[in-house]
């Protein structure tokens, strides 16, 4: 670090600082004074990546392939298990879907987990579920809980001072179903928007958040900035100069405005990324969201989600048409997926960046929830048989057994835990972890420990679900 | 299952079983205050907490505690606590011999505790609050001199005890910005400055504030952001596309226009008169299953409780409160004065075998007639809140008013009513004023603006305000919201939306204009009141009319009621409903019209629903009257009357809104303008007047939904209700203002009317401050901006368009620069 990043980061650090103390003015987030107490476990991941499968991922589609059952017509459909056979992988004793070869062959740096479990929560409602995984609270609360990003933004702050410590990647919150609950989870609730998401649901459009405004040139750019400042040296309300809130206004108008010409801005123009190794990523927009979360972590982001994007009905929200679309999924996954992976330990990253692959449930053929729950069924084609390819494919929710990969970070390589049941119901028949064992681990790894909690309104509320999480630690090497 | 949202105790237990067959469930770390500090509590704090503590032995705090070395942390072997606890020994054991002993489950969980090192919820104490909120309303003495305004008696002896020196008073530029903002969300215009300025009365602050107030309009669009976010009512949101949350939006514009009393304003939201106001008390009603502590009767319970008395019930929704004195059933009893069904009382989510009997917080006021169906318990609820000796109901709006214009509560934080105030007289003092004045919430306002320390400089905070004790010692400069953000760009850049979001009719006409407006509609039915019979009930009509539109809409209304009621469509989009007819609906119309350019276009179609109620037959009409004003001069009436048609809705409503209706289409029986319905005149005239009146105002932030700029500044999403807006810009912000789309094509706007204007250089300059400022620049800064815009009118040639744009975009960046300073973007 040279004299003007150590500066620099001094500077950001002590806004950072600022932020969090100005947060308090308002009578809410106090750290609890356990915290001062708290031990927090030593770190094995600086960054964090989430690579949401939003809408629901079919483990047995996907990472724990069950009996293939090829399509048929007049197959019935409780016979229907997965839609793709199995195919080896790098390592000897786990096996995942066809169309994922090019995870396959990495899996060798992988810790996956079969057995990841979900409350029902009664109607098994994406958002609801969404909001469950990404804050640790099943909603609605009486508060505004923050996301698992917005934690690690509060908690750790930015890696690299210039580059915000919350980047949310692929996912429109205007113009789709269910924004309104999208947005609900997708904030930093009670922390206050400083620790919330920047978001950059395009990723090819993300340059642009980080630009001038549209058709300013860079010499206007400083020149406006610089007319700024003076305005503010001439100001004759002088006996504000000190005040708190004026210094603070300054402070996150001089980090935006070094964010905004910084070097680190690059990280966030994939169209800089070289063509051969563009071209490996871009299979799709969410491909593209791969690359962008790759150059960010390289340019020291704390905590980057990367989404195929939850649409009501589209893309892993298969209620119908599930083979097909499932088989898009993976092609449009399994290149940027494995090029993350690789990359970031071609650049030495990976031992220390969590890479986590999750969905808020996995799907079944006949069972909605779990076995016993009254929800109604949301395939849309009510069929006993397969009649048409449309009715091929798993298109319940189902919350008794869903996969999560997680590479690097310091989680064990080529590590398999937990076990779904072999013949339906696919319940999860070994080391459940609940989503709040789930949190407990992500926490581990990047150094947090479950019990980091914060007082608002009288409540202590943690990171993990009142503070009861237990981190995996199996999974660690 | 119900799965717990708030008590993981209660839900681990429940998960455990779903999980039993695979899991053992792992050792959780203790939870201080849900495992141990209810045991405690059961057989220790009676004799060992509050003010009691025998045997010297107290454990209030965690440091008392161990004081007394009863306990060793981490070590249960070595803790003489748990030794008591355990002893047989009739002498020795705790507690004494004939009290009921800790069961050995209960010690087994104390044991752990010790073992994991005797955690404690920091701030917790077993000691009662020493400082109890006063219910009743307590008179104040006011210490004088008498001719001053009470704020200022009060805190004159306020700032002599704290050896203070009161803040002296600021200029009056300064002064007429902040009022304007506080008081009505808007900067001043330059007009409104120059003859602020030039008054020489004496008391031109007090007619400032009177002005202010009396800007019904501007004062309601502007407090319906504090309110909405008070209420939690927004135009969009979590719930309304389900239909599982109504929006009070309409009830409370009107009833801020009016100024309504609060104690009328309460009532009408506890024991809602009609659906206008019910959408407070019924709720979110979420999807799928939500924990005991949010069903929609606890969800009433928290926010009467939240939003009138400043009670925080949401630990006491499902447990005992570990922070105040609510208790479970507290919860529970108010949810179920609300409660259409028996209410099972949940704790952390499990029932626990008890009903909940419908009761209120403070008995000691009245009590709540178990035996009432629920719509009579409401009102009964209502009456008992805004009861004068509820001294809580006026001191909770009281302190948030004063903290909307001091930027500090006189008890802080807001929702800490049980907390001690920082001066005890100022609240009681306001409170009773309140009340005094019939609970007039502009006399509040009024009484606060128009005081000395309102109007006296504000406090420079050198620290982070939440670091220091606070001492007050003037008022506190706060941040614009969104909102007022929002406005005050508009305003000076002229870009506000041309349409508006909340479902209102905006404005308020004066009696003069609305007595002027000639109605020209007539009451109209189908065949079936030909020759003066009545219509059979439950018929149901379709009516249908044309309307062309061959310019831009300048303003545009229309006031429709139908006897008995109707849905309104426009262009095959559903626009209002109503089901009184003596209250007719007003409907600014151009956000749902269609302009035709040329006849080839389609007319906009206009259909209703009309529906007649009753048991026999009865009188049925329908009366709809549009006005529109174009940009072009040109005025057009659709009026109902003998040539409209109508059809019967057998066709469905799905063809009406697919634009499908086919009819056959019968003409109408016009009954004229029977006496009958002649109540409703004033109504319908006062509904254009106020339409067209509201179509010249500026649309403003706080009536359009919430959008990414918006929401970037602070302005919540209202799925729980928020008190305080945030106080720091924040780095994410920054970036947002400092190269959004939004403000980016704002500033374009604003920038193209100031370079097509032939104001000069400097005049624009001076413009910009004094917008923006409400002062002129001072001679540097005049210099700063004629070089920012000099420097861009050496880049291109004179004259030409290079010219123009490189002066706009000069001016665009001076007015980011302006916008962007703190001076800006605080209310000083």
């Amino acid at each position: 670090m040279d004299l003007q990043e150590a500066i620099a980061r001094r500077r950001f650090l002590k806004s950072m600082a600022g932020a969090g103390a100005a947060t308090l003015a308002m009578g809410s987030p106090k750290k609890l004074l356990a915290n001062e107490t708290l031990v927090q476990p030593e770190a094995t991941a600086d960054s964090c990546i989430l690579i949401w499968m939003g809408g629901g991922m079919a483990a047995p589609d996907t990472f724990d392939p069950k009996t293939y059952v090829p399509y048929e017509v007049g197959l019935p459909v409780e016979k229907m298990v997965s839609t793709f056979p199995a195919i080896d992988t790098a390592v000897d004793n786990i096996k995942i879907c066809e169309g994922l070869e090019n995870i396959a062959s990495v899996m060798d740096r992988a810790t996956l987990i079969r057995s990841a479990v979900q409350p029902d929560l009664g109607s098994i409602l994406h958002s609801r579920h969404q909001y469950h995984w990404h804050t640790g609270y099943v909603p609605p609360q009486t508060v505004a809980c923050p996301h698992l990003g917005a934690w690690m933004a509060k908690v750790l702050g930015p890696k690299n001072p210039v580059i915000p410590p919350f980047i949310n990647i692929g996912q429109r919150l205007e113009g789709v179903g269910e924004k309104e609950e999208l947005k609900a989870f997708t904030t930093a609730g009670f922390f206050g928007s400083e620790f919330g998401p920047m978001n950059l649901p395009f990723p090819q459009q993300a340059a642009q958040s980080v630009l001038p405004p549209q058709g300013m040139s860079p010499g206007r750019f400083s020149s406006r900035d610089r007319l700024f400042r003076k305005l503010v040296a001439e100001s004759p309300q002088r006996e504000f100069a000190s005040d708190f809130h004026q210094e603070s206004i300054l402070r996150s108008m001089d980090n935006a405005y070094r964010l905004l010409s910084s070097k680190e801005r690059s990280a966030f123009d994939i169209t800089e990324e070289p063509k051969e190794s563009y071209e490996k990523y871009d299979t799709s927009r969410f491909g593209r969201g791969c690359l962008l979360a790759r150059r960010l972590v390289e340019s020291g982001a704390r905590f980057v989600e990367v989404t195929t994007e939850y649409v009501p009905f589209l893309h892993w929200d298969t209620h119908a048409d599930g083979h097909r679309t499932v088989a898009r999924m993976h092609s449009e996954m399994d290149r940027p997926i494995a090029q993350l992976i690789l990359d970031l330990e071609s650049r030495g990253l990976l031992d220390r960046t969590l890479v986590i692959i999750a969905s808020e449930f996995s799907r079944d053929a006949i069972v909605e929830g779990r076995p016993g729950s009254s929800a109604n069924d949301q395939a849309t084609h009510k069929v006993d048989k397969l009649g048409d390819m449309k009715h091929y494919g798993l298109h319940r929710h189902f919350t008794g057994g869903t996969s999560v990969v997680m590479f690097g970070g310091g989680t064990k390589r080529g590590f398999l835990y937990g076990k779904t049941a072999d013949e339906r119901p696919l319940l999860a028949v070994e080391n459940p972890v609940t989503v709040t064992d789930m949190h407990a681990t992500i926490m581990q790894a990047m150094g947090v420990s479950p019990k980091t909690g914060f007082d608002i309104e009288g409540r202590p509320f943690y990171v993990t679900e009142d503070g009861k999480g237990q981190p995996v630690m199996d999974v660690f090497s | 299952m119900r799965v717990s949202t708030i008590c993981l105790r209660c839900r681990l237990a429940a998960l455990s079983t779903v999980l039993s067959l695979v899991l053992v469930t792992p050792a959780l770390a203790i939870d201080f205050a849900h495992e141990v500090v209810p045991i405690l509590r059961a057989h220790c704090v009676k004799c060992h907490g509050g003010d009691e503590a025998k045997g010297g032995f107290s454990l209030n705090t965690r440091k008392l505690f161990l004081e007394g070395g009863a306990a060793e942390p981490g070590n249960a072997k070595e803790s003489h606590f748990l030794e008591l606890i355990a002893s047989p020994d009739n002498d020795m054991q705790m507690p004494p011999k004939d009290l009921p002993r800790v069961p050995a489950d209960q010690r087994r969980i104390l044991a752990r505790w010790v073992n994991e090192g005797l955690p404690w919820t920091s701030g917790f104490t077993f000691r009662e609050n020493s400082y109890v909120p006063p219910l009743l309303p307590r008179q104040v003495n006011l210490p004088g001199p008498v001719g001053l305004n009470p704020i200022d008696q009060i805190l004159r002896k306020h700032f002599k005890e704290a050896g203070l020196v009161p803040p002296k008073p600021v200029d009056d530029s300064t002064f007429l910005r902040r009022v304007s903002l506080d008081l009505v969300g808007l900067l001043p215009t330059q007009e409104q400055r120059r003859r602020f300025l030039a008054s020489e009365n004496a008391n031109k602050r007090q007619v400032l504030v009177d002005d202010l107030l009396g800007r019904d309009v501007d004062y309601a669009e502007h407090w319906l952001t504090f309110w909405n976010d008070l209420l939690r009512n927004d135009y969009t949101g979590t719930g309304f596309i389900t239909g599982g949350r109504k929006q009070i939006s309409k009830w409370l514009y009107r009833s801020l226009v009016e100024n309504k009393s609060y104690d009328q304003f309460a009532r009408q939201l506890i024991s809602p008169p009609d659906n206008d106001s019910r959408g407070f008390i019924d709720g979110i009603k979420w999807r799928g299953t939500v924990s005991a502590g949010q069903t929609v009767e606890i969800q009433f319970a928290q926010s009467v409780a939240q939003s009138f008395l400043g009670i925080n019930l949401k630990c006491a929704s499902c447990h005992d409160s570990f922070i105040d004195r609510w208790k479970l059933t507290d919860a529970y009893s108010l949810a179920a004065v609300y409660s259409n069904r028996p209410l099972d009382i949940h704790r952390c989510d499990k029932p626990t075998g008890e009903v909940a009997t419908p009761a209120w917080l403070f008995p000691e006021l009245g009590e709540i007639d178990t035996g009432l169906p629920p719509n009579e318990r409401l009102k009964q609820l209502a009456d008992l809140m805004t009861d004068q000796r509820n001294g809580r109901f006026a001191r909770t709006i009281v302190n948030r008013l004063w903290a909307q214009l001091m930027g500090q509560g006189i008890v802080h934080p807001l929702d800490a009513m049980h907390t001690e105030p920082w001066n005890e007289d100022l609240l009681d003092f306001l409170a009773n004023y309140l009340v005094e004045s019939g609970y007039n919430l502009k006399a509040v306002l009024r009484l606060i603006a128009t005081s000395a320390v309102y109007g006296g400089v504000s406090e420079v905070l050198g620290n982070d305000p939440a670091s220091t004790e606070h001492v007050f010692v003037g008022r506190r400069a706060h941040r614009m919201t969104a909102e007022q953000f929002m406005d005050a760009v508009w305003q000076l850049t002229g870009a506000a939306p041309a349409t508006i979001d909340a479902p209102v009719a905006r404005g308020k006409a004066d009696p003069q204009s609305a007595a002027q407006v000639n109605l020209q509609a007539e009451w109209v039915w189908g065949q079936s009141q030909s020759g003066g019979k009545p219509a059979p009930a439950g018929e149901t009509l379709v009516f249908r009319a044309e309307l062309r539109v061959p310019a831009e809409i300048k303003t545009g209304v229309a006031v429709l009621t139908v006897d008995n009621a109707f849905d309104l469509y426009i262009n095959q989009r559903k626009v209002v409903s109503g089901d009184e007819w003596s209250k007719p609906q007003t409907v600014a119309l151009s956000k749902w019209l269609k302009v035709q350019k040329d006849d080839t276009e389609p007319a906009n179609q206009i259909e209703i629903i009309a529906r007649n109620a009753g048991s026999g037959p009865n009188l049925a009409g329908l009366f709809f009257e549009a006005h529109l004003t174009l940009e072009n001069g040109a005025k057009i009436t659709l009026a109902s009357g003998p040539n409209w048609s109508y059809t019967d809705e057998e066709q469905g409503r799905k063809r009406l809104r697919s634009g499908k209706l086919v009819g056959p289409w019968k003409k109408v029986v016009s009954a004229g303008r029977p006496a009958v319905y002649a109540g409703v005149d004033a109504a319908l005239q006062n509904g254009l007047a106020r339409g067209k009146a509201g179509d010249l105002m500026m649309v403003r932030a706080g009536l359009v939904k919430s959008d990414f700029l918006m929401r970037s500044l602070g302005r919540p999403n209202r799925d729980q209700i928020v008190t305080s807006r945030p106080a720091d810009l924040t780095t994410l912000e920054a970036i947002d203002l400092s190269n959004g789309e939004t403000l980016a094509r704002t500033l374009q706007l604003g920038a193209l009317r100031y370079a097509e204007s032939d104001l000069s250089d400097r005049q624009v300059v001076q413009e910009i401050f004094i917008g923006a400022l409400t002062r002129p620049p001072t001679n540097a800064e005049l210099s700063v901006g004629l070089d920012a815009l000099r420097m861009a009118s050496v880049e291109g040639e004179p004259g030409d368009a290079a010219d123009l744009s490189s002066r706009e975009t000069a001016v665009q960046d001076l007015l980011w620069a302006v916008f962007m300073m703190p001076e800006f973007l605080m209310v000083r």
